[in-house]
């Protein structure tokens, strides 16, 4: 598989000793990879993925997304880079409150021109909401909120999604069916970057795991995804069977 | 002993006979606790000895006897159910062990042993995630709640080792009494 990602030696100091702080953070990213990025608060997750989407610059380092080096973009050149390639799913949505889900959906194409509306209602149909796609937000619930939000992502097609805790502000089984969602979307190919503090979310469809420590990267597991019997992973009263 | 009380209660919903009561034991528990058939046969005639069993009817096709539950044995499986999980915490895998070990004898160094150990868990989560997918998908619900108290076990050990990798262990870790 090919390159997308790559950061090398990306360090971000924050001034007044805010946490989240990175310090020399050298990780390459494939295409179709769905990635877990988990550790503490603070741990410097999540700036890991904002540096990565091009909202924020690091303090040293290099970061290059599909060949395209970061540093030598201007905010004109970041904010067009942030619209063609990367897809952003937030904890808590940040849908704006006075335009409809459709509408939502086309902010980030309507900032190219020539907004498509039948793409917008295609996923809107995709991800199951058709029918709230004139609804304003506040008559949304959280996990429809999600959706729009992740249509919202998808809508110009992204070779990156990046997810910050995407099932924080939802209850689990809505947590899970957005987790699905996000399945889906990399069976079907997308590269996805999932922030999490929850390694049950994090394994479920993440073949990789970076656990971030103290702005470093701890460790990065490749799991394995073979077909195991029951018995060959749970063992009830083990002492009763032989070793 | 949970095979006495699970076999009482598999012959609550209906009298079975020895290989009935072990395939759906086993199905119960989807695969991960195995009997063999003597135990089985063994714990139906001390059930019966103890008058919590009865066999139904004579014995039937290739010696196949049939047994039901008697009122005693509805009682003591009621009683049974009612009663909480007691007593102290089964810890019976070695990682407790070796780690408590591994701080005295590696000078207080487990970082290594911490991060091969947390890898692991996360590779049995993933493989627990998949069972539970699997289990749902066929309608395997007595497993997939199965599997489900084991990701949440495995979750709190994988808490555990983050605690002992951000804790000092210098030598008091190795301190002796």
């Amino acid at each position: 598989m090919s390159e997308l990602v790559r950061l090398t030696e990306v360090t971000k100091v924050y001034q007044g000793g805010i946490t989240g702080a990175l310090n020399g953070v050298s990780v390459t990213v494939d295409k179709g990879e769905f990635t877990a990025i988990m550790g503490p608060s603070g741990s410097g997750k999540s700036t890991m993925l904002n540096l990565v989407a091009g909202l924020d610059r690091p303090t040293s380092g290099t970061i290059t997304v599909g060949g395209t080096d970061l540093s030598t973009l201007g905010e004109a050149g970041l904010a067009t880079f942030r619209r063609d390639h990367i897809g952003f799913v937030f904890q808590f949505f940040y849908l704006l409150p006075n335009l409809t889900a459709l509408e939502n959906v086309l902010i980030p194409a309507q900032l190219k021109g020539n907004p498509p509306t039948g793409r917008a209602r295609e996923l809107l149909d995709q991800l199951d909401i058709k029918e709230v796609a004139d609804r304003y937000p506040a008559r949304l619930s959280g996990g429809q909120q999600q959706r729009v939000a992740i249509a919202r992502a998808l809508i110009n097609r992204p070779t990156l999604l990046l997810a910050d805790e995407p099932t924080g502000a939802l209850d689990t089984h809505t947590g899970d069916q957005v987790m699905e969602l996000l399945g889906g979307l990399h069976r079907d190919g997308q590269t996805i970057l999932l922030v999490t503090h929850d390694p049950k979310l994090a394994t479920r469809h993440a073949a990789r795991v970076i656990s971030v420590k103290d702005g470093k990267i701890a460790d990065d597991a490749r799991l394995e995804s073979p077909e195991r019997a029951p018995s060959e992973v749970i063992r009830v009263r083990s002492e009763e069977a032989p070793r | 002993m949970s095979l006495k009380y699970g076999v009482l209660g598999l012959l609550k919903e209906e009298p079975l006979h020895g290989y009935e009561v072990k395939n759906r034991f086993e199905a119960m528990l989807g695969g991960t606790w195995e009997l063999n058939i003597g135990q089985v046969y063994t714990t139906l005639q001390r059930l019966e000895r103890d008058g919590l069993v009865r066999p139904v009817g004579p014995r039937g096709d290739r010696g196949k006897l049939l047994y039901e539950l008697s009122p005693d044995g509805q009682k003591a499986l009621n009683q049974w159910l009612a009663e909480p999980d007691t007593g102290p915490q089964q810890l019976h895998e070695d990682i407790y062990v070796k780690l408590l070990l591994a701080t005295r004898i590696a000078n207080g160094d487990l970082q290594p042993m911490l991060a091969r150990q947390k890898r692991t868990y996360l590779q049995r989560l993933r493989d627990l995630n998949r069972l539970e997918e699997r289990a749902r998908r066929d309608g395997r619900i007595d497993l997939a709640r199965l599997v489900r108290g084991a990701l949440l076990h495995t979750e709190a050990d994988l808490k555990w080792m983050d605690e002992l990798s951000s804790e000092r262990f210098g030598t008091e870790g190795a301190a002796r009494p």
